[in-house]
C-alpha cells in the first residue's frame, strides 16, 4: 500500500511578472534532475486572443533539490518557439516530456493546430536541447509521431521513457469528436509506441487501459514509473462531459503491469485524491512521477487543469 | 513521345451526379474491367454549413473504346470521414488497384484548417464489388506528414511492380505568403514509397524524385507512371506556387520524367509534347495527368481548364 502527502501547491503562474506569454496555467509538469534543482517543465498560456483563442507554449521553473516546495527561478522565455504557417504546431506546444539522451535533452510535445469543424487537432512533435534544457530546436517541422487508420486525430500527451534497450512513448489518440452542448469535444484513450531511435515509432495498436466511469471516459497524462520490478503507471481520467467541476472533472487513476503493455486498472491504490478545499478540490490531473535524492514524488495539477498552477505529493509507503 | 489528343470525353454537367453535384470531374483514374473501363473522378458538392465546397468520388464507365459512356454512379463510392477525420471536407483525387478479389482504393482526404486553407492525408478504402462502394480501413489516414514533410501528404498514385508495392505521392515543404493581401499558398513536390503489402508504408521521407524547372516556389501534383518498352514513364501537373488560379500562363501544365531503375527520375517535360488547344477545354490549363494500358494502347486522362471544372479529355500515345 502506498499513497501521497500532499505538500501544497509550488508554483502559480499568476505569481510570475514580466513574462506576458505566461500569463496563466502551468500545465502538465515533467522533471528533468539537475545537479542543484529540479527542473520542471511546464505549459502555460498568454491571455487569450480576441476570439477568446489561445495559444500555449512550454517553460521550465527551478525548484531547490533540497527543498522542492521552492522556487529559484522560472524561465526567461518559452523553451520551444510556435510552429511555422500551416504546420502541425503552429498554435500551441503542450504538452511536453524530457528526457536525456547522451549529452543532450530531448523533448517531445503536442503540437496544435486549428481546424474549421473542430475546434483543434493534436500530434506529437520532438526537438533537442544542446543547452542543459534552457532551450530546444525541433528535429523538424512536422510531427514525429502522427495519426494513422485507428488513430485518427488527436495525438497528444507524450511521455517518454527509455526502460531497457527500446524508447517508449505512452500517449493519447483521440477515438471521435462527441457534440457536447453544441460544442464538439475529443475522448481519447491511452496508447503506447516503441522505437530504437526515438524517431520512428512502432504503435502498439490498442487502448492499454480500460474505461472505467463511462465508455467516454477521457484518458491522458500515462505516465509510467518503474519501482520493484514493476511498472506503475498514474494517469488521469475524467468523463466525456460536464467536466470543468468537481463531480465529473478530473481525478488520478493507477494501473500497474510487468510487461508495459498488460496493464491491471486499480485506481483504488492510486492514494490521491482532490481536497477538501483549496486549489485542488475540483479535480487533480495530470500526474508525473519522479524520484530524486531517495524520494519519490508526483507533480500534478489542481483546479480548472492547472490553470492555477501545480502541487507536489511524496510517496509514503511502497509502490509495489 | 507523340501523344494524339481525343479531346473531352466527360462533361460533368451533361450527367447527372450523385450528392448533388454539378460541376468538376476532376482527377480522372482508370480502372479497367474486361467489357468496360471505369473511370472515378472527384465532383463537388457545396457543403450546406458554409457554402464551400466538398469534393465526392463518382465514377463513369465508358465502352472499351473510351468514347461512349455506359453509365454514371448513381452514388457516391465512399462517405467522406467524420466530424473531425482527415477526410471529412473531401476526397480528391481516389487511386484504385485492383489487388487479388479487392479493389485498393487510395484517397487524398480534405480537411479544412484556420490559417491555412486545408491539410490533406492518404487514406486508404477497400473495394470488395469490384470498385463500385469503397469501405475505408479505420478513421484515420494511412500516411500524413512527418517530421520532414511537415504538411500535405497527398495524390497517392500506386502500382505493383515486380511483386513491390510502390507508391507515388506529394508531400507539402511548407505554407507561404506571397504578399501581405493574398490568401498563404502552399508548395509540394512529388516523393516515393514503397510496401510489401500495400498497407504499411515506407516513405523515402522528403526526398524530392523529380526536379524543378520553375525553382524551389514549383508545385508538383499527382504522380503517374507507366512503362513503356522497358523504361518508366511518370506524368505530373506542375505551376508556380502563386498566383496561378486565374493568371494566364501560369496554369498547370504537365510534366514528364522517365528512369530506368524506379528511383532516379530524369526531368524531360520537351518530349511529352502535350500542349493545351487554345480557346479549347483544355487551352489555359493541363492538369492531374493518369496514365494507363488497356488492350494494348497507353492512354492519358487529364483535366483542362480551371482545374477539372468542366471535365476531363484523353490522349492516346502513338508509336
Amino acid at each position: 500500500m502506498f499513497r501521497w502527502r500532499k505538500l501544497g501547491r509550488v508554483f502559480d503562474p499568476r505569481a510570475v511578472i514580466g513574462r506576458p506569454w505566461l500569463a496563466e496555467f502551468a500545465q502538465a509538469p515533467s522533471v528533468l534532475v539537475l545537479d542543484d534543482c529540479l527542473r520542471v517543465y511546464f505549459s502555460c498560456r498568454p491571455p487569450p486572443d480576441s476570439n477568446g483563442q489561445y495559444v500555449s507554449f512550454s517553460a521550465y521553473v527551478d525548484l531547490d533539490r533540497a527543498d522542492p516546495t521552492r522556487v529559484l527561478r522560472v524561465a526567461e522565455r518559452p523553451i520551444l518557439e510556435l510552429g511555422g504557417l500551416g504546420t502541425f504546431d503552429e498554435f500551441g506546444t503542450y504538452p511536453v516530456s524530457v528526457i536525456r539522451d547522451r549529452g543532450t535533452v530531448r523533448a517531445y510535445y503536442g503540437g496544435w493546430t486549428r481546424c474549421e469543424s473542430v475546434p483543434f487537432n493534436v500530434a506529437i512533435g520532438v526537438a533537442t536541447s544542446s543547452d542543459g534544457g534552457r532551450s530546444f530546436s525541433r528535429l523538424g517541422p512536422g510531427p514525429v509521431l502522427s495519426y494513422s487508420p485507428d488513430e485518427p486525430f488527436v495525438l497528444s500527451g507524450p511521455k517518454i521513457r527509455r526502460f531497457g534497450d527500446l524508447w517508449q512513448l505512452w500517449y493519447i489518440a483521440g477515438r471521435k469528436w462527441k457534440p457536447v452542448a453544441g460544442r464538439p469535444e475529443p475522448v481519447y484513450k491511452i496508447r503506447m509506441a516503441t522505437s530504437e531511435d526515438g524517431l520512428r515509432w512502432d504503435k502498439v495498436g490498442r487502448d492499454l487501459i480500460p474505461s472505467r466511469v463511462e465508455e467516454d471516459e477521457a484518458q491522458a497524462s500515462p505516465d509510467v514509473f518503474r519501482a520493484n520490478g514493476k511498472y506503475h503507471m498514474f494517469f488521469c481520467y475524467r468523463y466525456s462531459s460536464d467536466f470543468r467541476g468537481r463531480e465529473r472533472g478530473y481525478r488520478i487513476g493507477y494501473a500497474s503491469s510487468t510487461n508495459m503493455l498488460d496493464w491491471q486498472r486499480d485506481d483504488a491504490k492510486a492514494g490521491i485524491d482532490v481536497a477538501d478545499e483549496g486549489w485542488d478540490a475540483e479535480m487533480v490531473a495530470y500526474p508525473h512521477v519522479f524520484e530524486v535524492d531517495g524520494r519519490v514524488y508526483m507533480a500534478y495539477l489542481g483546479n480548472q487543469v492547472g490553470r492555477h498552477g501545480f502541487g507536489l505529493a511524496v510517496l509514503e509507503g511502497e509502490l509495489a | 513521345m507523340k501523344w494524339r489528343k481525343l479531346g473531352r470525353v466527360f462533361d460533368p454537367t451533361q450527367h447527372r451526379l450523385p450528392n448533388g453535384c454539378v460541376q468538376f470531374a476532376q482527377s480522372p483514374q482508370a480502372l479497367v474491367f474486361d467489357e468496360f473501363v471505369r473511370v472515378y473522378f472527384s465532383t463537388r458538392a457545396v457543403d450546406p454549413a458554409n457554402g464551400k465546397y466538398l469534393s465526392h468520388v463518382a465514377f463513369v464507365d465508358f465502352e472499351k473504346n473510351l468514347r461512349d459512356i455506359r453509365q454514371v454512379s448513381s452514388r457516391g463510392v465512399i462517405e467522406l470521414g467524420a466530424l473531425g477525420c482527415f477526410d471529412e471536407h473531401g476526397i480528391f483525387p481516389l487511386n484504385v488497384v485492383r489487388h487479388g478479389d479487392r479493389v485498393y482504393g487510395y484517397t487524398c482526404g480534405w480537411s479544412r484548417r484556420v490559417s491555412v486553407s486545408v491539410e490533406t492525408a492518404i487514406g486508404l478504402a477497400l473495394s470488395r464489388d469490384g470498385g463500385v462502394s469503397f469501405q475505408r480501413i479505420g478513421d484515420g489516414p494511412l500516411l500524413a506528414a512527418s517530421l520532414h514533410e511537415p504538411c500535405l501528404v497527398g495524390d497517392a498514385f500506386v502500382k505493383v511492380i515486380d511483386g513491390a508495392w510502390h507508391m507515388w505521392y506529394i508531400f507539402g515543404t511548407g505554407w507561404r505568403r506571397y504578399d501581405a493581401q493574398s490568401a498563404p499558398d502552399r508548395t509540394y513536390k512529388i516523393g516515393h514509397a514503397t510496401s510489401a503489402d500495400g498497407v504499411q508504408w515506407q516513405k523515402d521521407e522528403a526526398r524530392q524524385i523529380v526536379a524543378d524547372v520553375l525553382g524551389p516556389d514549383e508545385s508538383q501534383a499527382l504522380p503517374t507512371v507507366v512503362t513503356i518498352t522497358g523504361i518508366h514513364h511518370m506524368f505530373f501537373c506542375y505551376r508556380p506556387s502563386y498566383d496561378f488560379r486565374t493568371t494566364k500562363g501560369r496554369g498547370y501544365r504537365i510534366g514528364h520524367a522517365v528512369s530506368h531503375d524506379l528511383l532516379n527520375w530524369t526531368r524531360d517535360d520537351a518530349s511529352l509534347a502535350l500542349d493545351g488547344t487554345p480557346g479549347e477545354w483544355d487551352g489555359d490549363m493541363q492538369c492531374y495527368p493518369h496514365a494507363f494500358e488497356c488492350d494494348g494502347r497507353v492512354l492519358l486522362l487529364y483535366n483542362g481548364n480551371e482545374f477539372g471544372r468542366h471535365g476531363f479529355g484523353l490522349a492516346e500515345l502513338e508509336r
